[in-house]
């Protein structure tokens, strides 16, 4: 891959999130409701889908792996469950903050706010055990088994403000929402999502490098893994 | 007294409407502040952890 692509695609991010910035700060109306506390919801949606889609990725590759068993799928499955937990903690963090000045209260145990919070302590669980198993097989097959079983929350968090009584707001559509509103969020969300690639590209190469240096020492190459693992100590 | 009763109702509806303009919720720019900075930080700071970490940074260094 050519190497100038990823900071191409780090520049363009940034310099879109400082228009997306501008979008939400000045372009956008104020809310008829919460005023400007609601430009708020341009960092806070997005960063919270980003969360979303890293997990998905992060589920995927778990299952990819226990299914074709390469270190590649491994590797994706940690980059993407660390930018998850990122974007996660982010969107989480906004979330409180919003909470404040509109429902009093920095944090409540409403259905999508817990099942938020569930996510992040199952995904953080999932990256303290990649951390504490050190033979590369097992931990991989552990971790993938914990990340299926965590991405269990992800469909209740989008519909828990459907399925309960919830304070937080339903998923709002173009219907709803002024016009100027909907394209500052899909701008800051493209920004975001251009960040999301980046970061777990960048993740997936070093966590792949890892995985290299650790099959090729003889005493944790994985049983049954031998004939996969090139004389140079390449993965597959 | 009618009509400065309705110049007071007129009135109110006026202020009303101004507020609802601008959001019920008044002020509260320094939560927004915040919030934008709390995402920028990450953002850069996950940047440059990732870019310290590459692997052409790491190649040579002892396990």
């Amino acid at each position: 891959m050519r190497n100038w692509l990823r900071p191409a695609l780090a520049g363009v991010a940034f310099a879109m999130l400082g228009v997306g910035a501008f979008l939400g700060l000045s372009w956008a109306p104020p809310d008829r409701e919460m005023g400007d506390v609601q430009r708020i919801m341009y960092a806070h949606v997005p960063a919270v889908w980003m969360a979303l889609l890293a997990v998905t990725l992060n589920f995927v590759s778990s299952i990819a792996y226990l299914f074709k068993n390469t270190w590649k799928m491994d590797a994706l499955a940690e980059a993407s469950a660390e930018v998850g937990v990122l974007f996660g903690a982010v969107g989480v963090s906004l979330g409180a903050i919003w909470a404040r000045p509109t429902w009093g209260v920095w944090w409540t145990w409403d259905p999508r706010l817990t099942t938020a919070a569930i996510m992040l302590v199952s995904y953080a669980g999932y990256l303290a055990l990649r951390r504490f198993v050190e033979d590369p097989e097992r931990r991989a097959v552990w971790s993938a088994v914990v990340a299926i079983i965590s991405y269990v929350d992800v469909p209740i968090i989008w519909y828990s403000v459907k399925w309960w009584k919830s304070l937080h707001q339903v998923q709002s559509s173009e219907k709803t929402v002024d016009p100027q509103m909907v394209f500052a969020l899909r701008w800051n969300a493209f920004a975001l999502l251009g960040f999301l690639i980046f970061f777990i590209w960048s993740r997936y190469r070093i966590a792949l490098r890892e995985r290299e240096r650790e099959v090729a020492l003889p005493d944790v190459l994985p049983s049954g893994q031998a004939g996969r693992v090139e004389t140079s100590g390449a993965v597959r | 007294m009618t009509s400065a009763w309705l110049l007071v109702l007129a009135q109110q509806a006026s202020d009303v409407s101004s507020r609802v303009g601008s959001g019920r919720i008044q002020g509260g720019w320094e939560y927004v502040w915040v919030s934008y900075a709390i995402t920028w930080g990450a953002l850069i700071l996950y940047t440059i952890f990732l870019w310290r970490r590459r692997p052409e940074a790491t190649t040579g260094q002892p396990e």
